[in-house]
């Protein structure tokens, strides 16, 4: 009886394992974590199309996207399903045991059955998306508020890049401290349009995410005197949003205005450098936001059109 | 390859390999549910069984249980109630028809007025020799030579002495310094000759006259037996010795068939017909640590069937075919009280536990009835072995593989079912000249901003190249949709022939990976 502990207690922990695990991935996204940071599809979008084809191409990929998921989830319980089997078929093994036969035919092919369970069940996680950040909402909203200042039969260019803020492809620069701890600032460029107006302007607009975060580091604990990694740590982000109308003279004129100029707050955004000469507008605005609604985008966007006065025709 | 097709190729492989492994299984014959399991029919306390054997000894035509201690042989019926007995001291006995009877006698090897050998036929005791000039008891045996049965005892300094039925000295030989450990029967040429073994290694084959055929020596042996195993009419000779070493020689000449190091004391080696096949002949040995091992003997060499283990020193091995399969299963007893049978495949399937370490087993028919003999230090044990099996089991692994080919296939089609998740890089493209123009300079905007960062040291290293890798490569998906498009284009990008990444046409060495650039 001793000889069949081990083997039994072997077989129980790699069940248990084996059905979190099963149980785990069966399981729909998990919900937004209640603190911390929620992580969104990863998604580059290159654009240089019409309004309608992108918002088109957008939400048909949004589509898409759902599709695979929705496709998946239909099977989810299968492989827990075939985990019982498995354990079923093995059971047959023990019950053989049991009236005194030794037999590993049934856990084998039990075994095989969690092997194809574990499979399949990391076969349908392939099919698993992420939430949509909320930026790809709001780049759909701007194109769709924009669409009809676009001269007529012009394109938007540029890209919305949701691949994620703290990429180490998007780590600008390093300082390291008088510890020797090492810094990294990211700069994410995540919207980035250019697009002819039907009144002639050029608009630039870029939508960058600059965060900090300090790397872990190595410490002697002051107590114990044992060596401690400090986990990384995150030192804050703030959004910018640049902005260039090269302007049309033909049609206007630019004129200073009380309600836009530098240090005022518009919307989220306050405005942290503002140059009109040589005819073209270039504001830079800051926002200690993490997250910018679209609504202040476009009001900022607006507000910087007040620098505009239309000529007498 | 289709995403369709590929689940129901990778399934129709695996399921090919589940069905092909289940096959070798179910037809290879190596898998059965079958359990072994014993009744005790009688059982009787005897203490330090040395010698045990089931033999007819009485001539009544019915089996008897002979067994010996030092001190003590005891004849037993079937039933197991006492025949005859007798007690000596120091005594070593064997087997064998010296008085032509055909009933076997038994020979008893025992220090009396000197060292003496009586027989004791029929449970008839009749003194053979006194005085003998020879020491100490250590080994006997009847040897049916050509020219007649003799009785050659071995002693405890290598003395070895030989006599005649009626107890008459024939010929005396020394062979080695130490204790006889081995002493049989063995042919060669089809005539018989009696091979000796003692504790120091020394090893000899004598005709019936006591002249040496060939003399050896190896490492100091522990067990010593003669088997004719290819049915040549020549016998081998097995050995295990004391640090380990398995040997069969040839009888005829001595010469080594086989060696093989076994890594522990062989304590004893018996012939069990595993297989069936009697034209190849089983050897099973054990170990002093506990260690099993099968050999098989082609008549020319051996090779290893399988090993296993006991959990103490192996004291002793008999075959008896239990499943009545043609095929001899081996009865193995260790010093800590444990019997098990070992298959032909090498499986152990456990007998119940005795109280004292295994001293002898015997197989053999008792009335009607065939019965595994196990002496232990304090009790003979007569058990009626039996063995069940569920019929048609060698096939389940064919039904198992069915199953998970099955699930296999259904897993396929699930997977084959669901729809390709789309590329996480899109573009929305326009593929108007105007559209591609203003994407174009759009594009050249963006790197000439890019350099700007770099210049003031905003972006820097890692984060420079990778925008500037993706930037010149959307610019060469440009490029591309120009000429798809059959629009004129001036080529401004080339691609790094190492890594691959776009740069710009004229760099000399790639950004990305240092490659130098030739063309």
């Amino acid at each position: 009886m001793e000889a069949l502990i081990c083997p039994a207690v072997i077989i129980m922990v790699i069940s248990i394992t084996v059905f979190s695990y099963l149980r785990n991935t069966a399981r729909k996204k998990t919900p937004a974590p209640a603190a911390g940071k929620k992580e969104f599809q990863p998604v580059y979008i290159s654009i240089a199309d019409k309004p309608e084809s992108i918002m088109r191409g957008m939400d048909r990929f949004v589509a898409e996207v759902n599709r695979t998921e929705s496709a998946g989830d239909k099977w989810r319980w299968v492989p827990m399903i075939i985990f019982l089997g498995g354990l079923g078929v093995m059971a047959i093994d023990g019950l053989l045991f049991l009236f005194g036969y030794r037999s590993l035919v049934f856990v084998s092919g039990g075994a095989l059955l969690w092997i194809s369970a574990i499979v399949m069940a990391r076969s349908l996680r392939k099919s698993d998306s992420k939430d949509f950040s909320p930026r790809y909402k709001s780049t759909k909203t701007i194109l769709y508020t924009l669409r009809d200042d676009l001269k007529p039969s012009g394109t938007f260019n540029g890209h919305l890049d949701l691949t994620g803020a703290m990429l180490k492809s998007k780590i600008a620069r390093e300082t390291k401290d008088r510890r020797d701890r090492t810094t990294q600032y990211f700069r994410d460029e995540w919207l980035s349009l250019k697009a002819k107006l039907y009144d002639g302007n050029v608009l630039r607009v870029s939508a960058i995410q600059r965060s900090k975060q300090r790397q872990p580091y190595w410490k002697r604990s002051q107590i114990s005197g044992k060596m401690k990694q400090k986990p990384a740590k995150f030192k804050g982000s703030e959004q910018q949003l640049k902005v260039r109308i090269a302007v049309n003279p033909a049609a206007y004129q630019i004129v200073s205005s009380p309600q836009f100029r530098q240090g005022m707050n518009i919307g989220k955004y306050t405005i942290s450098q503002l140059n009109t000469e040589g005819g073209i507008i270039d504001v830079v605005a800051s926002s200690p936001f993490e997250e910018i609604e679209h609504e202040h985008i476009l009001g900022f966007l607006r507000s910087a059109y007040s620098l505009l006065q239309r000529k007498a025709v | 390859m289709s995403r369709k097709i590929i689940p129901f190729v990778v399934a129709g492989i695996l399921v090919c390999l589940v069905m092909v492994v289940a096959g070798i299984f179910s037809f290879g014959g190596s898998v059965s549910a079958q359990k072994f399991g014993s009744d005790v029919a009688w059982s009787r306390p005897y203490t330090g069984a040395e010698s045990m054997k089931i033999l007819d000894l009485t001539g009544d035509g019915q089996n008897d249980l002979f067994i010996q201690s030092p001190e003590n042989l005891t004849v037993l019926d079937e039933t197991g109630e006492p025949i005859f007995g007798f007690g000596y001291q120091s005594m070593k006995t064997t087997l064998g028809d010296v008085n032509g009877d055909n009933v076997e006698d038994i020979v008893v090897f025992h220090i009396d007025a000197g060292a003496s050998v009586d027989v004791i036929s029929k449970g008839q005791r009749t003194k053979l020799a006194t005085s003998l000039t020879i020491g100490f008891p250590s080994r006997v045996a009847v040897i049916r030579f050509s020219s007649g049965p003799q009785i050659v005892l071995g002693d405890s300094s290598g003395n070895i002495l030989s006599l005649g039925t009626d107890g008459a000295p024939r010929w005396d030989a020394k062979l080695g310094s130490d204790e006889v450990r081995g002493m049989d029967d063995v042919k060669i040429d089809g005539q018989t000759f009696v091979a000796i073994a003692t504790y120091d290694g020394s090893l000899a084959v004598f005709d019936g006259q006591g002249k040496a055929i060939w003399r050896g020596s190896q490492e100091q042996l522990r067990r010593m037996r003669a088997f004719d195993m290819n049915g040549d009419g020549t016998g081998e000779i097995i050995t295990g010795g004391e640090f380990g070493a398995f040997k069969i020689y040839s009888a005829a000449d001595g010469s080594l068939l086989f060696e093989k190091s076994l890594g522990q004391a062989i304590s004893e080696v018996r012939e069990v017909e595993l297989n069936g096949d009697p034209s190849s002949r089983e050897i099973v040995a054990g170990g002093k640590e506990g260690g099993v091992w099968a050999f098989t003997f082609d008549g020319t060499t051996a090779s290893q069937i399988w090993s296993g283990s006991m959990s103490d020193k192996v004291t002793e091995i008999a075959g008896i075919d239990i499943d009545d399969d043609g095929k001899e299963e081996a009865v193995i007893g260790d010093d800590n009280g444990k019997v098990a049978i070992f298959t032909g495949n090498g499986s152990r399937n456990n007998l119940p536990d005795r109280t004292s370490g295994i001293a002898r087993v015997d197989v053999g028919k008792l009335g009607t009835e065939r019965y595994v003999v196990v002496a232990d230090m304090s009790e003979i044990q007569v058990n009626k072995v039996n063995f069940s099996s569920i019929p048609g089991f060698q096939y389940t692994p064919l039904i198992v593989g069915l199953i998970v080919s099955v699930v296999i296939l259904v897993i396929a089609g699930i997977l084959a079912s669901i729809p390709k998740k789309p590329e996480m890089k899109v573009s929305f493209q326009d593929t108007s000249i105007e559209s591609l123009n203003a994407q174009r300079r759009m594009l050249k905007e963006s790197i000439a901003d890019v350099e700007r960062l770099r210049k003031a040291g905003e972006v820097t290293g890692d984060a420079y190249l990778a925008r500037l890798k993706r930037l010149r490569g959307d610019l060469a998906d440009n490029e591309s949709a120009f000429k798809k498009q059959g629009y004129n284009i001036k080529i401004e990008t080339i691609q790094c022939p190492n890594c691959g990444g776009t740069l710009e046409l004229g760099m000399d060495k790639c950004e990305y990976c240092g490659q130098v650039l030739l063309s």
